[in-house]
């Protein structure tokens, strides 16, 4: 890496952290990381948007059981930059609910939430578009939580321990 | 009109085609080609190693039929190919280099009963 | 009865384009139609959805690598290949340099199959036979080297693991190799020839523009055709594409014809990129040292995000580990999510019945890595 390059990589923490009133770390070779506050989400895509982070990588969600929050990542890709830049932010696990960023990115953030909805059960907040996308005729909880146990709901709802071709996965379970 | 096409015609008209006819010509297999698997009992030392990668549980570690206990008193791997998907990590795994995975795959059955492959089929 | 017919016009209906429709895939998109336009379109996937991300929270790196070839499967080398280096990233592994190269060559091949199964599906879609059966036939002979390398037609199973890849090539792997070029080459004039036919069903159909595209997530050759030049491999380099000397054609028309250029050009690029990693392939170590074959995945703390640029798009890994012996959550992300439903929804709008199957494959989608 040439020093140009070098000093342009700071030059980017450095004028993100101050545009987006965060600290944003440099943790390998173009991967931005920054955790903000889950209530200045659509602010801070916002911005992240305008300085040239114009591409949606995707949204993911992190279940963490024993601290009781759902962790919300939005990975942003710069054509300008070459850099990604991760937004993490937290929410609380018993009322999960964060305002939405279709103004920013439209249907495909609202596709991405749709997701995070059916699988987490995360509420996002002005998207109207929150319709099951994969699963059918689900009745049981949002499946990706950490204290769903699949492995324990097929056993019981759908494997029959007297199949000789099913028992190997009661066995394994005890 | 042209005469690319035509060219063509008379081109494929002397190529081999890229078919063979199955039962008579046979296309070459190669050796890494993951097929049946192949349990070689006697260097076979019952660790269980293949059963607990096996991302599918294919393999159970079985006893012998009792005629052979004697011979054999361990426990060896089972496999049910029905639920195999191939990945040979079994065969990466095993210690001693008892389990192989042949280039055999002719294996469609029509009962689900006969994939099981028991460790020994006594005769 | 009386009550509907007052509601709609006559010539109103809604139908339905898959999943038993032959030319869609696991897939189903829901047109409403007046007359022969397409009012709006529906995207519903879920025919596939297998919960991957949940099963890898449940197995180790070796079994999830096997399970991510099946994440596609149109490209399972590919998909190996990005699970393998998001282990890679989080357990610092330091791979040779002979198995990176080997990466490379596999994922190149895994491309250019990849292509000839996208002008297989879009000779399909639009009727032309002929086409289909010479791209899957060339296929073919890319298959053999895959199973004479890793000992699979289609799936790897892990070959591309963590840490290295599991076999060294095998003797004269290279010699075939470059010999499957030479029919690679063969396919990739037969494709490019001016078929009229062709030019009339995908030229000027589905138009994106360079916005839309880039507000609606599009990756890959879809973006490169509406004029972004965006490339992972050349933006985000991995592996060694940075020593790598190749180029990334970009058009700017967007429509469904260009799209379809663009794949054919990567071919040509892909090839270029093979014969370069075959002649310099050096010699050693295929796998890390001293590494068992399952893998220690217990000291991994951290997370990581790893972009590649699979044949369709942007494919990526975000793994999390807390030092467990699996990973504690994983999530793909698949090129066709965005091509699929946001993107598609947007260019059937207002089209004509026709040209749907046309838009429809020029997108080249893979319902598996939709729902995963």
């Amino acid at each position: 890496m040439t020093a140009i390059e070098q000093e342009k990589k700071t030059d980017i923490v450095e004028k993100l952290s101050s545009e987006l009133d965060a600290s944003v770390v440099l943790k390998t070779d173009r991967r931005l990381w920054v955790t903000i506050d889950s209530s200045k989400v659509v602010d801070t895509c916002l911005k992240a948007q305008q300085m040239g982070f114009e591409h949606l990588s995707t949204i993911s969600a992190v279940d963490w059981l024993e601290e009781g929050r759902f962790e919300l990542v939005y990975h942003l890709w710069s054509y300008k930059y070459n850099s990604l830049l991760s937004i993490k932010t937290k929410i609380d696990r018993n009322k999960p609910s964060i305002s939405s960023i279709n103004s920013i990115w439209d249907t495909y953030a609202e596709t991405c939430e749709r997701e995070c909805h059916e699988l987490f059960g995360i509420d996002f907040k002005g998207n109207s578009n929150l319709t099951p996308l994969f699963l059918e005729d689900w009745k049981g909880p949002p499946p990706f939580l950490k204290d769903f146990n699949w492995r324990e709901y097929t056993l019981k709802e759908l494997y029959d321990e007297e199949n000789p071709r099913e028992k190997a996965y009661f066995e394994v379970k005890k | 009109m042209k005469i690319g096409p035509v060219k063509e015609v008379f081109k494929n008209l002397f190529k081999k085609p890229m078919t063979v006819m199955f039962p008579q010509e046979v296309v070459e297999i190669p050796e890494r080609n993951r097929g049946e698997h192949h349990l070689d009992i006697d260097e076979c030392i019952s660790c269980g190693a293949c059963a607990r990668i096996c991302p599918n549980r294919a393999i159970m570690m079985v006893e012998v039929p009792p005629e052979l206990k004697e011979k054999y008193p361990k426990t060896y791997p089972q496999v049910d190919l029905g639920k195999c998907c191939f990945c040979a990590l079994c065969e990466d795994v095993c210690p001693k280099g008892a389990i192989t995975l042949t280039t055999y795959f002719f294996l469609a059955t029509f009962e689900k009963d006969t994939t099981i492959k028991e460790p020994i089929i006594i005769e | 009865m009386t009550n509907k017919q007052q509601k709609y016009d006559v010539g109103d209906f809604a139908m339905f384009f898959g999943p038993a429709h032959p030319g869609s895939g696991n897939f189903s998109v829901k047109v409403e139609m007046r007359g022969e336009r397409v009012l709006k379109a529906t995207a519903d996937p879920g025919y596939l959805h297998r919960g991957f991300e949940k099963l890898m929270e449940y197995r180790d790196p070796m079994q999830n690598s096997v399970l991510s070839d099946r994440v596609c499967v149109l490209e399972p080398l590919q998909w190996n290949l990005v699970h393998a280096e998001a282990v890679d990233n989080l357990m610092e592994y330091d791979v040779p340099e002979r198995a990176k190269y080997i990466r490379v060559i596999l994922a190149e091949l895994s491309r250019i199959q990849s292509h000839f199964i996208w002008y297989a599906v879009m000779s399909l879609g639009t009727g032309f036979m002929t086409g289909f059966n010479v791209a899957m036939g060339y296929r073919d002979y890319i298959l053999d080297v895959f199973n004479m390398i890793t000992g699979g037609r289609v799936y790897p199973a892990g070959y591309i693991c963590p840490g290295g890849v599991r076999k060294d090539l095998p003797e004269k792997a290279e010699k075939k190799i470059l010999a499957v070029l030479d029919k690679v080459d063969y396919m990739r004039k037969f494709a490019s020839t001016e078929n009229l036919a062709w030019m009339a069903r995908f030229k000027d159909i589905g138009v994106l523009t360079k916005e839309e595209a880039i507000k609606y997530g599009a990756t890959g050759p879809i973006l490169r055709g509406c004029g972004v030049a965006a490339d992972v491999r050349r933006d985000d380099p991995y592996e060694i594409y940075d020593q790598l000397d190749f180029n990334i054609p970009v058009y700017d028309e967007g429509d469904a014809f260009h799209r379809f250029r663009i794949g054919l050009e990567e071919i040509e690029e892909s090839m270029k990129i093979i014969t370069q990693a075959v002649d310099r392939l050096p010699k050693g170590e295929v796998r890390t040292p001293n590494l068992k074959p399952t893998v220690q995945f217990r000291k991994a703390k951290g997370e990581t995000y790893v972009r590649n640029e699979l044949s369709r798009g942007e494919g990526a890994f975000y793994m999390v580990a807390t030092g467990e012996k699996t990973p504690y959550r994983v999530k793909i992300r698949g090129p066709s999510f965005s091509h699929m439903i946001p993107i598609l929804e947007r260019l059937l709008t207002g089209v004509d019945y026709a040209d749907l199957p046309a838009i429809y494959w020029s997108l080249y989608q893979c319902p598996a890595d939709v729902d995963r």
